[in-house]
C-alpha cells in the first residue's frame, strides 16, 4: 500500500526524525511505499505533493502537537499517534494499518 | 552532509561513570561548558530537565536522548556518553540506558539551520537498529563517530 503522513513533536529535534526513520524501515520492509513529512524546528521538510496525497490508501499522523495543514488529507482514510508508540514499536504499528487497508 | 562537523571528540565520552540519570546528564552537560557549546550548566540543565517533563526520552534499546532548547546554548552540538554501567531511565522498553545523545539547542537559531538539519540526521540513524547495535558495541570515540559517517 501508499502510506504518506506527517511527523512532529514537541520540541521538534529529536522524535521526530527518529519516529520518521523507523517508520519508514518497517513500512519498506513490509513491501509498502511510505513517503512522511516532518515538521520540525529546521521547518517542514521532504513535503508532500498533492498528488502524493491523492495517491496514498492512507495517512499517518505521527504527532505529539498538532502539525499544520491538517486540512490536505481531508477525505482520506487517516490514523494519528504519538511519536512514542511509533519509535516503540513500528512494526506493530505497520501492521495495524495493514489491517485497516485491507 | 557531513556528520562530521558535529560530531566533537571534546563532548563524546565513553566508560562514563555515572549511577543515576541526573549525574549523566550533570557530567554531559558539564562536558558542553567546557567545550563552549554552552554558558551554564544549571539553566541548561533546568531546560532540559522541562523537556523531561514532557515526555519519556528513553527511546528503547538502551538509548537515550535528554535535549531541548535553552538560552545557555551558545552553539549547537551534541554531546554523547556511553556508559560503564548501566543505569535507570524512564524509557519505553522499560529497559535502562547504556548511551546518552544530549542535544544542546538554542531558541534562536536563525543562524543554525545547517547544524540543526545535522541534528536531525543525527537523530534519523538514532531510528536505525544497526547503528544502535554498533554504538553499543562501540569502544572509543572514534567507533561512536564512525557510526554515523560510515555510510557517508
Amino acid at each position: 500500500m501508499k502510506i504518506v503522513g506527517a511527523a512532529a513533536c514537541a520540541a521538534g529535534i529529536a522524535h521526530t526524525y527518529i519516529a520518521k526513520a523507523k517508520l519508514v524501515t518497517a513500512a519498506e520492509n513490509a513491501g509498502h511505499e511510505i513517503h512522511i513529512e516532518t515538521q520540525g524546528t529546521i521547518g517542514i521538510r521532504d513535503n508532500l505533493t498533492q498528488k502524493d496525497i491523492e495517491d496514498a490508501d492512507i495517512v499517518v499522523i505521527v504527532a505529539d502537537i498538532k502539525i499544520s495543514g491538517m486540512d490536505r488529507f481531508k477525505g482520506k482514510k487517516t490514523v494519528e499517534v504519538p511519536t512514542d508508540l511509533v519509535i516503540k514499536s513500528p512494526k506493530n504499528f505497520i501492521k495495524k494499518l495493514e489491517s485497516i487497508i485491507k | 552532509m557531513n556528520l562530521s562537523k558535529i560530531l566533537d571528540d571534546r563532548i563524546i565520552c565513553v566508560d562514563m561513570l555515572a549511577d543515576n540519570k541526573d549525574e549523566a546528564i550533570t557530567i554531559l552537560s558539564e562536558k558542553l561548558k567546557d567545550a563552549c557549546y554552552i554558558d551554564d550548566v544549571e539553566s541548561f540543565k533546568k531546560d532540559i530537565y522541562y523537556r523531561e517533563s514532557l515526555g519519556v526520552t528513553g527511546i528503547g534499546d538502551y538509548v537515550a536522548i535528554p535535549h531541548g532548547k535553552s538560552d545557555s546554548v551558545k552553539r549547537i552540538g551534541i554531546a554523547i556518553g556511553k556508559l560503564k554501567h548501566e543505569i535507570e531511565w524512564e524509557t519505553l522498553d522499560d529497559k535502562g540506558v547504556k548511551i546518552v545523545f544530549l542535544f544542546a539547542v538554542s531558541n534562536n537559531n536563525e543562524f543554525a539551520e545547517n547544524h540543526l538539519m545535522l541534528l536531525a540526521e543525527i537523530a534519523s540513524k538514532l531510528g536505525s537498529e544497526e547503528a544502535i547495535d554498533k554504538l553499543l558495541k562501540a569502544k572509543s570515540a572514534g567507533d561512536i563517530k564512525n557510526v554515523f559517517i560510515e555510510k557517508e
